[in-house]
């Protein structure tokens, strides 16, 4: 079978087929279980990327996105609407989970741990920023003076605080979900995995 | 004379990027009203060849591909998995997984392939009572199905498929997740549907049903078609401990007495003519 | 069993209502109450949207919701916005550490009532509609299947697989894995607690994926057809036409009010 190069759009339909589409909700359980069992074993920590990132590895960029977004969907409705503007970070971390992996990220440790930093990264930026945003007030006013606002909202010391913070967390964070989902990625056989990648993405045999 | 209605010629396959085939070489057919078991050790490649009858192979599992699957005339490669559903249908080990998760009601999760396939309401309501009070269930059919038990899942399952009206039935090793109960039902329920003209193949390991309903066997072992007859040919020439399939304890009987020289008879596959072979032994 | 879903089976011509004209009146409602520059105009529809829960006979939970909702919003709004919105000029109260500025409390109560109007008509939707019909409406309406499938499936897997975790939790914890204990013991049990339902759920999705394949799904160029019946009766019409109406008009004297004046 010949790499072909699919258009952007056969390949965003290709990637919800129904082999796709199916593991979208169980990759929503994922995380939330994930969450769920990090919270009952009293963990510090959120762990709700498990499964956004498996499907990252299994269906690709646009299907973690969905994942992502529909957990927090879920979350929102289950438990408090403000999950619902944080579905950006979510996407965000998908996404680029999934076309880092694609761009083959996965194959050895020093791939990972980039992978890893940059969803961080992402991570923190993103949530930040809808975090000032929201609070700003979304009044319709310009980007700037809703920034300002949200600055003044906050005093300079309390904003320094939740960047620093935020960021730890989520670094230990993320950092846990990519071990795990890459342990996990490692243990399916291989007859499983090479029924979702088009392109081997974990092992160096092409 | 019966037509013929499942074509199998020279059939092999191989996962992708897996070096080894599934299995080779595998050629047989099989007539209307026909009982067929499949059985074989684990591994050895039943389950690959049911996804294949039904064209999961190829369409939905990836790998390379040799030969030909022709149901009703119908060439697999020419079908699609949606088309072939019609003709032949498909109920395997899971029942959980046999459920479309879109379903509040057990009538709503028997509809579900009539309504992709744009089955106008009126025709839906009448197939669904129908197949309901079939697969009894018509006694449940309002209720969730996901608190159902495990044997009443799959018969929502064997419902689901036979709504389509398929006359081939393949059956994967259905109820082998279920309890004696719900094992009997279903399997009641299956030689109903063959008495009345439904063709089965039917994947099992509980050798003494194999023994008693098959009208053929078909034995596949690492990969390759070991024989394809009728039980008692089967049992009394193959030597299946070499391919570690269990024989049927009335099998073994006679096998052990004909061994000994105390009987002369056909080897037995059944309770009652084991019983008789002890009998005139003793006798 | 846990439940699937917000559905509350009641016998109202609310339940009875179309779906597709509970998603207008989201739209309608809510984005007519985001264009009129005056809050109190959005506050009005709120009332009405406690005499439709009156008339769905939900009101009492209706109402736990919107004060469970309104409750934390507006103390936290009135403080940002109230206290430190640059907009401030006329001075309400000064409590020296920050004053309290009108124009703060009116964008704050513009905002809680256009949020009140979104969740409240979301609520009384999801609460008063069958997600099966719901569904079923928006696929009549033209949506993918594959979209609805997500919907419905994601209610129904999500809640089976998280009881599905509590049942190999107690397993585990009977075999003695631990779930107190320090922080690295906890660490150490989680992937033993993960790592099978991930496994089985993935072998799961393989073999959802076939039984999607051999009932037919989303086979492109076909039409759907639902089990559950989803009809458009004329007071549905009607009440979507008032909906229509009422937004453009209310976006039309939005305009007016905010350009002219």
């Amino acid at each position: 079978m010949a790499k072909q190069k699919m258009s952007f759009t056969q390949g965003l339909k290709a990637q919800f087929s129904t082999k796709s589409l199916v593991l979208i909700p169980i990759a929503v359980g994922i995380n939330l279980i994930g969450g769920t069992l990090a919270a009952t074993l009293k963990l510090p920590l959120f762990l709700d990327m498990i499964g956004t990132i498996l499907s990252a590895a299994l269906a690709g960029p646009w299907v973690a996105a969905l994942v992502g977004l529909l957990t927090n969907l879920f979350l929102a409705l289950v438990s408090n609407p403000v999950y619902v503007p944080y579905s950006l970070v979510s996407i965000a971390c998908g996404l680029l989970t999934g076309y880092m992996i694609r761009a083959g990220l996965f194959k050895k440790i020093p791939g990972l741990i980039v992978t890893w930093l940059s969803v961080t990264l992402v991570s923190v930026i993103v949530s930040s920023t809808i975090t000032i945003f929201v609070f700003g007030g979304a009044t319709g006013a310009t980007g700037s003076s809703v920034l300002t606002a949200g600055l003044i909202a906050a005093t300079q010391d309390i904003v320094k605080s939740v960047f620093a913070s935020s960021f730890i967390e989520n670094l230990i964070d993320r950092g846990i979900a990519f071990a795990i989902a890459y342990i996990l990625l490692k243990r399916i056989p291989k007859r499983f995995l090479s029924q979702y990648t088009i392109q081997s993405n974990f092992d160096d045999e092409d | 004379m019966e037509e013929t209605v499942l074509e199998i010629k020279n059939l092999s396959f191989k996962y992708q990027d897996s070096k080894k085939r599934v299995f080779e070489g595998l050629d047989f057919s099989v007539k209307k009203g026909e009982f067929i078991c499949i059985i074989g050790p684990n591994g050895s490649g039943k389950s690959t060849l049911c996804n294949s009858l039904v064209g999961l192979i190829p369409y939905y599992f990836t790998g390379k591909w040799g030969g030909n699957v022709i149901v009703n005339g119908i060439n697999t490669k020419d079908s699609s998995i949606a088309e072939l559903s019609r003709q032949i249908g498909f109920v395997f080990q899971n029942p959980f997984n046999q459920l479309s998760y879109t379903a509040g009601s057990v009538a709503e999760e028997l509809a579900f392939g009539l309504g992709n396939m744009g089955v106008p309401r009126s025709e839906m309501l009448k197939k669904v009572d129908k197949v309901a009070k079939l697969m009894r269930i018509d006694h449940i059919i309002g209720k969730n199905p996901l608190e159902l038990s495990g044997g009443q899942v799959q018969r929502v399952a064997f419902g689901s498929t036979f709504i389509m009206e398929p006359q081939i039935l393949v059956l994967d090793e259905c109820t082998t997740q279920l309890d004696p109960l719900g094992s009997e039902e279903i399997f009641d329920i299956v030689k109903e549907l063959n008495k009345s003209g439904v063709t089965v193949v039917m994947v099992d390991h509980d050798m003494e049903r194999v023994a008693r309903c098959a009208d053929r066997i078909l034995v596949i072992a690492y990969g390759k078609q070991i024989a394809i007859d009728t039980p008692e040919k089967i049992f009394s020439n193959l030597d299946m401990a070499s391919f570690d399939v269990d024989i049927p304890d009335f099998v073994t009987i006679s096998k052990i007495l004909k061994e000994r020289g105390y009987y002369k008879g056909e080897i037995t596959i059944d309770e009652a003519s084991a019983v008789n072979a002890v009998k005139e032994v003793l006798a | 069993m846990a439940k699937t879903s917000n559905y509350i089976p009641q016998d109202s011509p609310i339940d009875r209502m179309h779906p597709m004209v509970k998603i207008y009146a989201i739209f309608c409602l809510g984005l007519s109450a985001l264009l009129f520059p005056y809050f109190l105009f959005s506050y009005a529809i709120v009332i009405v949207l406690f005499i439709v829960a009156g008339i769905a006979k939900l009101l009492k939970r209706f109402s736990k919701f919107i004060i469970g909702f309104t409750i934390p919003i507006t103390i936290m709004l009135m403080f940002i916005q109230g206290l430190y919105s640059p907009k401030n000029e006329t001075i309400l109260m000064d409590f020296g550490f920050a004053r309290l500025g009108l124009e703060g409390v009116v964008i704050a109560l513009n905002i809680i009532g256009t949020l009140l109007v979104f969740l409240g008509t979301f609520y009384l939707m999801t609460t008063t509609t069958y997600t099966g019909k719901l569904v079923a409406a928006l696929v009549q309406s033209g949506m993918s299947v594959k979209v609805g499938y997500l919907i419905l499936a994601s209610l129904n897997v999500v809640p089976q697989m998280q009881r599905r975790m509590s049942i190999i939790k107690e397993a585990q914890v009977a075999r003695g894995v631990e779930t107190e204990g320090g922080l690295l013991a906890r660490f150490k049990a989680f992937i033993p607690l993960l790592g099978p339902v991930v496994m089985s759920s993935l072998t799961d999705a393989q073999e959802r994926g076939m039984t999607l394949e051999t009932r037919g799904f989303a086979v492109t160029g076909i039409k759907p057809t639902t089990y559950v019946q989803v009809n458009e009766s004329p007071s549905d019409k009607l009440i979507k036409a008032i909906l229509i109406l009422f937004f453009l008009a209310s976006a039309g004297s939005s305009l007016v009010l905010r350009f002219v004046l």
